[in-house]
């Protein structure tokens, strides 16, 4: 059975194998730059939008909206990031359907990737937010003991996100490889469909956690160590101090 | 389950090449693009709102434009109803004048009609009356009037005598006035009545037209006439007596 599309290559180009996690990141990657290309070409402030646009601006004002009740401040920079996040799992999780593809994300070279951009950004955007100084000081808060365990904890974010994200995905698609074998017929089915909510889900949760880190990099650099930050519902306005992740 | 590190080197190049290519060509444009709509939706709606400001203070404006045009209005009806009636009054006032006026007028011009009519009503009253009688003298008696009055004259002075010579005095004539000449015979008989109470005056005879019919005597200072004038008198004043019934009767 094969568990990751790392092992398939598809191509040689001067030696250096192309597999189908990087074909495939390029395909979704084509596919949203090339859309969104199409989309917001020509655009202009007195003409009302189309429907492909409106779409878009549903789906990146609703990014933005979600971001900003985490980070409670406009923070472009970082929607650019946990947006990219969202688009790139969801859409390689939605592309589960297609026969044939194998989801870049089902791949946990892909996800610690992600994971592992993650764990750069975090400290980077705090850095960015309050400097060098105020961001490392919070590895030795409350005292310099926590120090080990302050670094092991942020590494173990990182790990947890790469393994959450690849646990899942490649978990539906092994469930649906199995079920096919004993059940081609109608399991499958039923076992992609529950696949298309679980992704949609996964990368909501890969985002969301991603902006959670990011805001309580940037929150502790900003507000000298207090740790506040909440998870968006959508139902319920945030509460401040909610539960911490 | 492993993991190749030149595939996740290669991914995260994807991840950072994608997200500087959805922030060029996705988040940066639509994100712009609904700033910039909303930038043009406030300018648009601060423009609604200069123009309803605008709109509200024109409104406010006409609005009283409009109050003291009525204010105006009503207050030159009043000025304009209070003239009329002013010169209605004035124009009734002049009418009602002018109508006792005219009925003033035709009043007196009545009384003057009546007043005209009634003396010549009297007038040819009398002058029917008197020829009447004439007539009836004439007929009845073949004499003429100035004849009945010189003799019945006769007959009235002779009593008078004393006080008639009395009253002439030395005067030497005696003058007999009548409104017609009087006959020959008439003439003769008061000369020769005279002549028996007056001895030393001359008579002479003169008419005047004025006079009412009759003789007047006049000689010295006294006077004594015999006209038909204390009859005509009381002819007119039965003939108001009866005019005044009838128009008392009719109203």
């Amino acid at each position: 059975m094969q568990l990751t599309p790392d092992d398939i290559i598809l191509l040689r180009i001067w030696g250096f194998p192309l597999n189908a996690t990087i074909v495939n990141t390029w395909i979704i990657m084509a596919l949203l730059v090339g859309i969104s290309m199409i989309v917001t070409r020509n655009l202009r402030a007195d003409v009302p939008p189309n429907r492909w646009r409106t779409a878009l601006e549903v789906i990146v004002q609703s990014i933005q909206t979600q971001i900003e009740e985490i980070t409670r401040k406009s923070a472009r920079h970082v929607m650019y990031f946990a947006g990219t996040l969202f688009l790139f799992i969801a859409l390689s999780n939605l592309l589960l359907v297609v026969p044939g593809f194998l989801p870049p994300t089902a791949s946990l070279s892909t996800t610690a990737a992600l994971a592992f951009s993650v764990l750069v950004a975090v400290p980077l955007f705090g850095i960015a937010s309050g400097g060098l100084v105020r961001y490392l000081r919070r590895y030795i808060e409350p005292s310099a003991i926590m120090l080990p365990f302050n670094i092991i904890g942020e590494f173990s974010r990182g790990i947890s996100l790469a393994i959450r994200l690849y646990g899942n995905v490649m978990s539906g698609a092994v469930i649906a490889a199995i079920l096919l074998s004993v059940a081609p017929f109608f399991f499958p089915v039923v076992m992609n469909m529950l696949g298309l909510l679980t992704g949609l889900i996964q990368a909501y949760i890969f985002s969301i956690l991603a902006t959670v880190y990011i805001s309580s990099a940037t929150a502790e650099s900003e507000s000298s160590g207090i740790r506040e930050y909440s998870i968006p519902h959508q139902s319920h306005p945030p509460r401040s101090g909610e539960e911490q992740r | 389950m492993s993991i190749d590190w030149i595939t996740v080197i290669a991914q995260i190049a994807n991840f950072l090449l994608l997200v500087w290519l959805l922030k060029r060509f996705l988040y940066r444009p639509i994100l712009d693009g609904i700033d910039a709509r909303e930038a043009e939706i406030s300018r648009r709606m601060a423009e609604a709102g200069e123009a309803q400001k605008k709109a509200e203070a024109s409104e406010n404006g006409y609005r009283n434009l409009k109050t003291q045009l009525l204010t105006e209005q009503d207050a030159v009806i009043k000025r304009a109803l209070a003239e009329s009636e002013q010169e209605r009054d004035a124009l009734l006032a002049d009418a009602r004048a002018k109508l006792e006026q005219e009925q003033k007028d035709w009043h007196r011009h009545l009384e003057r009609e009546r007043t005209r009519f009634i003396s010549q009503l009297q007038r040819s009253g009398s002058e029917t009356l008197l020829e009447l009688t004439r007539k009836a003298l004439l007929d009845l008696a073949d004499e003429t009037l100035e004849e009945a009055i010189v003799r019945h004259l006769a007959t009235r002075l002779r009593p008078l005598a004393k006080d008639l010579a009395h009253a002439a005095g030395s005067a030497k004539e005696a003058v007999v006035t009548t409104r017609d000449p009087l006959p020959e015979a008439a003439r003769q008989k008061m000369e020769s009545e005279l002549r028996l109470l007056l001895p030393d005056c001359s008579l002479r005879f003169t008419t005047d037209s004025a006079q009412s019919p009759g003789l007047v005597l006049r000689v010295g200072g006294a006077q004594v006439a015999w006209t038909v004038d204390s009859y005509i008198d009381e002819f007119d004043a039965r003939l108001d007596e009866h005019l005044a019934a009838r128009s008392s009767g009719r109203a």
